[in-house]
């Protein structure tokens, strides 16, 4: 878990002094994300050591010298397809915090300042390194992805300390923190009805249905293979009709479904393989793999347009 | 006083019988019951699959280690009988280290998918793939057909089964290929004998359903009543642990933490485009189901969800597995159940598990509830 209270007052304090946290290199903090810009390109940025601290995330400063992963999530696909490299050098450059490419273009011998250097490679899903620390200290990391077409380098550079505690800010932060307490409890009645007229409108947003019957289309389902047991793969007769009734031919019909409690999909990628006449479409490719509420989306796609049906399924 | 008073109810009611089982716990219990578990799905891929001539062939070969480079390790170097078919280690030790915890083999015929991160899509050509995998047997086809071909007993049981054996001093890489898929369709049909038994939990179900209370009692504890009852009602376990496999075998990603020295493992996300290659899977040439019909491969999923996930194992027979989890991260049982009561979030993708907020003691009751999971060990000995 990032922590979010010191992010949070990072924000202030840069907010107050008035820096810019993307000035000191490629790693800032959005949304109480971590991100890192190479170039345009960001993903999503993050350091544990597992060794020592589990599960919990860093953006760039780590608390000691141990067995440190960074972890970069793409934000932008182009990322999956360029490869990546990922060099850790000490901070040679003297500027600390706020050293930036250029600092790092003027070091004379790179090599001999690198303490570890991933060569490039492909990704395709997520960027994992690892490297353990042997000393504290500061270090200076260099992210460069080549565009496969043009051979552009894109870089990021983000100065970062091993051995840092944090304690340089806390003084700071707890002052902070009484002020905001104060605030609260001066502003907390106002506040009270605030929340109160923010859940009745959140109550009544829930009641508008999440996905609206458009143009009327009915769809049903029936399974000629018998009643749906989970973990088997099956198939669905899909029968389409409209508002009057009428079967719904050559439609084209795209189907996706999943629980919506547990924010997964289906654990396959159903397919209609097959119009059979009088409305009736075969789906095959069909699996549920566990019991609960899941929901089918059918998209149903004619001349006179397109509209998504909801199948609820309890199993 | 008061406190005094709500100590001793507390005392009280702890020790209190579980609550008798609803109709839909007793449905949810039944579920996961061994006499129900379907027939043995059929492998269409692999014409010997259910022929005991391939079976006993196989049961040999998995034995044998001169199927290795150094002559010294066997599918049950790794798979061992005595220990339910998996090995005691973090990961598996061979010629090298492997790079997963060694799965077990009991009821892996009902999976459409092997490995953890699911890169095969047959036990036949799961079984090929150790043999040339340099950590493991070290070996490649040609050393493995070579040892057939040598041994009088093995090259009658093959050609009995597939036909002649091809002349591998003129054989082509075809006819070579297709005798070392026929090697692992063997070893497939004896894996596919390896089936879970009947445990404690089973014979406890029998009289739940039978309604005879006094077996009932002989058979479970209070506390592994509760932790039925948690692992049904409250625990999301059946999510992923259902049927009586005790598995969906799914992909998930659980947040488990990286195995030291090595990032987090893609899982899935790389296994299904492995899967898509191998040229031994469902649509490759060796597959002996015409026309391949491959629905697996047609209708699986890629995406972003399949980052770091891997394969649901079944819960059945864990005692003496340890340790646990893709690259044995977690040493016990107790640690597992600690693990999806905090579901942190995960190193790499989604964690899809949620905290579970359970005391300890219901994770107590769950772990001796699991352990109810458990056939006698002489089942597989005697199997061997």
């Amino acid at each position: 878990m990032i922590r979010r209270l010191p992010a949070f007052c990072l924000l202030l304090i840069l907010l107050v002094t008035g820096q810019n946290a993307a000035a000191h290199g490629g790693v800032v903090e959005e949304d109480d994300l971590c991100v890192i810009k190479v170039n345009y390109l960001s993903a999503h940025f993050k350091i544990y050591q597992p060794r020592v601290s589990g599960h919990e995330q860093f953006c760039e400063d780590l608390p000691v010298a141990s067995e440190s992963v960074f972890v970069m999530e793409y934000q932008h696909d182009s990322l999956s397809v360029m490869p990546i490299d990922f060099r850790i050098i000490r901070d040679v450059t003297g500027k600390g915090r706020f050293a930036r490419m250029e600092d790092v273009q003027e070091i004379a011998d790179l090599d001999a300042a690198t303490v570890f250097y991933q060569p490039a490679t492909l990704e395709p899903s997520v960027y994992t390194v690892l490297h353990e620390f042997e000393e504290e200290g500061d270090f200076i990391g260099i992210v460069s992805a080549t565009h496969p077409d043009t051979s552009k380098v894109y870089a990021a550079v983000f100065p970062f300390e091993v051995g840092f505690t944090g304690w340089g800010y806390w003084p700071f932060i707890i002052g902070l923190l009484i002020v905001i307490q104060l605030q609260y409890l001066l502003m907390s009645g106002r506040l009270k009805r605030w929340f109160s007229g923010a859940s009745a409108v959140a109550c009544c947003l829930l009641l508008v249905p999440a996905y609206a019957e458009a143009e009327g289309l009915v769809v049903t389902y029936s399974t000629p293979d018998g009643p749906v047991e989970i973990n088997r793969m099956h198939s669905w007769i899909l029968h389409v009709e409209d508002a009057d009734g009428d079967a719904v031919t050559g439609a084209e019909i795209e189907v996706d479904g999943g629980m919506p409690a547990h924010d997964h999909g289906l654990p396959t990628r159903p397919r209609v393989t097959r119009e059979i006449g009088d409305g009736d479409y075969r789906l095959d490719g069909v699996r549920f793999h566990m019991g609960g509420h899941w929901e089918i989306s059918v998209t149903v796609t004619t001349d006179a347009g397109s509209e998504t049906i909801v199948i609820p399924l309890e199993l | 006083m008061t406190v005094g008073v709500v100590l001793a109810a507390i005392w009280f009611l702890r020790d209190i019988a579980p609550a008798p089982w609803s109709d839909a716990e007793i449905a949810l219990m039944q579920s996961l019951w061994l006499e129900n578990l379907p027939d043995l799905p059929p492998d269409p891929s692999n014409a010997v699959a259910d022929d005991p001539r391939a079976a006993a062939l196989g049961h040999r070969l998995f034995l044998d280690a001169r199927l290795s480079a150094n002559g010294a390790v066997s599918c049950a170097t790794c798979h061992q009988p005595a220990r339910r078919f998996t090995d005691g280690l973090l990961k598996g030790q061979a010629i090298g280290q492997s790079k997963r915890n060694t799965p077990s083999i009991v009821g892996t015929a009902y999976s459409p998918w092997l490995y953890w991160d699911g890169r095969r899509d047959s036990l036949w050509a799961q079984a090929l793939s150790p043999l040339e995998d340099p950590a493991e047997h070290g070996g490649d086809r040609h050393l493995v057909l070579n040892v057939v071909a040598a041994d009088d007993h093995y090259k009658a049981a093959y050609e009995q089964l597939f036909g002649e054996l091809p002349d591998l001093s003129v054989a082509n890489a075809r006819a070579v290929d297709s005798a070392f898929a026929n090697i692992g369709k063997a070893i497939a049909a004896f894996e596919r004998s390896i089936l879970p038994t009947t445990t404690r939990f089973d014979h406890y179900v029998a009289a739940v359903v039978a309604g005879d209370a006094d077996r009932q009692q002989a058979q479970f504890s209070d506390d592994e009543v509760r932790g039925l009852r948690l692992f049904m009602d409250e625990a999301n376990y059946m999510q992923c642990h259902n049927e009586p496999l005790f598995t969906n075998n799914e992909f998930h990603n659980t947040g488990v933490l990286s195995a030291v020295g090595e990032v987090p493992d893609i899982g899935r996300a790389a296994g299904l485009v492995q899967v898509m290659q191998d040229p031994f899977n469902c649509r490759g040439k060796f597959s002996d189901d015409s026309p391949h019909r491959c629905a697996e491969l047609d209708f699986a999923r890629s995406g972003p969800e399949l980052v770091g996930a891997v394969r649901t194992p079944s819960l059945r027979n864990l005692d003496g597995t340890a340790p646990f989890m893709h690259k044995g991260q977690l040493a016990s049982l107790a640690a597992v159940l600690e693990h999806y009561n905090e579901a942190p979030d995960a190193m790499i993708g989604h964690n899809e598990a949620e905290p579970l907020g359970l005391s300890r003691r219901e994770l107590r009751q769950l772990e001796a509830f699991l352990d109810t999971l458990a056939a006698p060990f002489s089942a597989y000995d005697d199997n061997m």
